[in-house]
């Protein structure tokens, strides 16, 4: 009984006071890592707007629209679960997860909407957009915009 | 008893009830019976042979073979395979015989399936909601096919929960929907006599969230991981990788053998931050500060292991169908390995002091007993059982992933009691340490980078499978039967608290009041409620006691006056 209390008390004692005052202060050892699944950032330079994310999305919170040559892809976060399903498969890395995870806001449609116009090629045809076979294919597009 | 001697025992005994057998999947027997037959063969299943009874599972066949299908499952632990008693229901007046007076656990099963698809079981002793809330309208059952994932029938406040009558002489305390020991909203009222508890009601399912409908409706086999992983947010790897594993047995994808030893890692992690969690909040509850803050204290730094082998500390996204989507490099075994070892070491110290506290046993022995029949009488599983000295654990009955490769013991104890629980859980946690060596070594030999089978044909329709993993509270059965549309056409998931939490009433019968959180703690409950609130005007000593209505017309008023501010 005694000794076990004892026993206790050196766990207790070896310790110590192990809590950090967050946020003004932060344990070292608990930041994100480079691996970090956080807040997804978009590259629109990087596009292509194959749609891949849209598809993929377990909480679908990709909207693409298409106007004309203009495809926009819409990513409201706000219902982001960070799975990260969108950065993978992009062929183009052009989705990457930061590091970024304190995201609360009292904006949240402001601040948790991200979105992406890219240029696309109509196709003479049916006149909505495709996607191009190789990405040599993509430069020789006429009027497709990096 | 093998499967051909179960299903030949099962021809002869039922005679005409019997009408066919076929093994969809190896070690997955499924019996055809009449719905006369049914209560005969679970009893014969129940009482003469070893089957255990796991769950039953109701499905809206109409479109199939215009009939409502109820399926009871059994699994054969020692033999490793599980027998389906498969049952039809009338499409238009869906009626069949309750197996309730024959295993008490199949009741929240049946009450489940009478709520979500409609199925009335006769004689089931206890024919109230579980499932639905209780402003759902009469005769809208969900699940139903027919049903959207998306409609709201509209509201009918006036069914109220028939609770039990007060037995005589005794008076209600009521736990919960809110209570501060339980960490989710349950609703326990207890019918006491001075101290001691004499009956208790239950009512809950108020997080039911229709996971499973949004899986057979809306959701496709790509997305399904990533919610199941968010029905629970302790062992939601565990759901993940039971959905994975059902698709993968249905149809027949086989895994590399890298993956498998991911899971492995990631499902013992799992289990030793989940055991640190439950042995911190059990002190917690008897109020034993000091386990809490140095158990919570130990499981962070797996935490952020967690967070470094897959991008986020808890919901691991870590599994797809086929594989697991993150390597762990090689380069990284022995830093994981260092930091196991350190959570070893202190696991034992914890365990040291722990074992000989004589204030703790005398807290926590021959409290919330419950015997090895009650157990196999109520489907018990998980620690409890095992702490009822029934050596039962997933891993070991139905090996999965790659648990077949790695050794390890079934922690079990013969003393029925909550610290029997807490002296399972915590040298099962030493286990888990070393299956996550053992796992260390085996990604050192096999090649990096293979860990995931390209699914190139679709998942064929009309498969059925069931898989159970054991999750820290228990095994965790899904089923599943495959449907068009890259979409389950039924998919079922029983949590490991669902048999667990009805052996609560069991359990606190006769004790103290006191003793009744502890004892909810003891199974590791996934948990929340005042009827009615009471308004003290502490200058006059006045009592104002609202009904349901006027808090509910108050709540409403608030609500507008904030959003036209």
């Amino acid at each position: 009984m005694f000794l076990s209390k004892l026993k206790e008390a050196v766990i207790c004692f070896k310790h110590l006071r192990v809590t950090f005052p967050y946020p003004l202060k932060r344990n070292p050892e608990a930041l994100p890592q480079p691996d970090f699944r956080g807040r997804p950032r978009i590259d629109a330079a990087k596009c292509i707007g194959c749609a891949g994310c849209a598809n993929v999305c377990p909480s679908r919170l990709i909207i693409v629209t298409d106007r004309k040559a203009v495809r926009r892809l819409d990513f409201y976060l706000e219902r982001c679960t960070y799975c990260g399903r969108c950065a993978e498969v992009c062929p183009e890395g052009a989705i990457t997860m930061t590091g970024e995870f304190e995201t609360a806001t009292d904006r949240v449609h402001d601040d948790m909407h991200l979105s992406a116009e890219v240029y696309m090629g109509t196709c003479q045809r049916c006149g909505r957009c495709f996607e191009t076979r190789t990405t040599l294919d993509r430069m020789m597009t006429t009027g497709f915009r990096t | 008893m093998t499967k051909q001697d179960i299903v030949q025992f099962l021809k002869a005994q039922l005679g005409k009830g019997y009408l066919r057998h076929s093994e969809p999947i190896p070690g997955q027997v499924w019996v055809e019976i009449r719905p006369e037959a049914t209560v005969q063969a679970v009893e014969l299943l129940h009482r003469q042979t070893d089957a255990r009874y796991l769950m039953s599972v109701g499905s809206d066949e109409r479109e199939l073979k215009d009939r409502f299908g109820v399926y009871h499952l059994f699994t054969f632990d020692q033999q490793h395979f599980f027998v389906t008693l498969d049952v039809s229901a009338d499409p238009k007046k869906p009626r069949l015989p309750s197996i309730t007076p024959v295993i008490a656990g199949a009741n929240w099963s049946e009450r489940e399936i009478r709520d979500l698809l409609g199925v009335e079981f006769d004689g089931h002793p206890d024919p109230r909601r579980l499932v639905l809330s209780d402003d759902w309208p009469q005769g809208v059952h969900p699940l139903r096919r027919d049903f959207d994932y998306s409609a709201k029938p509209p509201s009918k406040p006036e069914n109220a929960y028939p609770f039990k009558d007060n037995p005589p002489g005794t008076t209600v305390v009521a736990m919960g929907p809110y209570f501060p020991v339980f960490e989710e909203a349950t609703y326990f009222r207890l019918y006491v006599e001075g101290e001691q508890v004499v009956d208790v009601d239950y009512r809950g399912f108020y997080a039911h969230r229709g996971i499973e409908k949004l899986g057979d409706a809306s959701l496709t086999y790509n997305q399904i991981p990533f919610i199941a992983e968010r029905i629970c947010g302790i062992c939601g790897f565990v759901h993940n990788v039971s959905f994975c594993k059902l698709v993968e047995h249905a149809s027949g994808i086989t895994v590399p053998r890298r993956a498998d030893y991911i899971r492995v890692i990631m499902l013992e992690l799992e289990r030793i931050h989940s055991h640190a969690l439950w042995l911190g909040v059990a002190g917690h509850i008897i109020g034993f500060d000091t386990v809490l803050m140095q158990t919570w204290r130990m499981r962070e730094p797996i935490m952020w292991l967690c967070e470094k082998l897959t991008g986020n500390r808890k919901t691991y996204g870590m599994n797809l169908i086929g594989g697991v989507r993150r390597d762990i490099p090689k380069a990284l075994v022995p830093e994981i390995r260092k930091k196991i070892q350190a959570m070893d070491k202190e696991w034992r110290a914890v365990l040291d002091a722990v074992k000989d506290d004589t204030t703790l046993r005398m807290r926590l022995e021959k409290v919330g007993i419950l015997t090895k029949d009650q157990c196999h009488e109520w489907a018990a599983v998980g620690p409890v059982a095992r702490a009822a000295d029934l050596p039962m654990d997933a891993r070991k009955d139905h090996p999965y992933c790659a648990y077949d490769a790695v050794d390890f013991k079934v922690i079990t104890a013969d003393s029925n009691d909550v610290w029997g629980r807490t002296i399972v859980r915590i040298l099962e946690t030493i286990e888990s340490f070393k299956i996550v060596y053992q796992s260390l070594d085996a990604l050192m030999e096999l090649p990096e980078g293979d860990i995931i089978t390209e699914i190139r044909e679709d998942i064929p329709a009309g498969r059925i499978a069931i898989s159970a993993v054991e999750a820290p509270r228990g095994e965790d059965v899904h089923f599943l039967l495959t449907g068009g549309d890259n979409r389950p056409y039924r998919w079922r998931v029983r949590c490991p608290t669902y048999p667990n939490l009805p052996t609560v009433q069991v359990m606190v019968k006769g004790e103290q009041v006191a003793d009744v959180p502890i004892i909810l703690g003891s199974i590791d409950p996934c948990f929340s409620c005042t009827e009615r609130m009471e308004v003290c005007d502490v200058s006059t000593g006045s009592i104002k006691v609202y009904s349901q209505e006027e808090l509910f017309n108050w709540t409403k008023n608030r609500r507008e006056r904030f959003e036209t501010v």
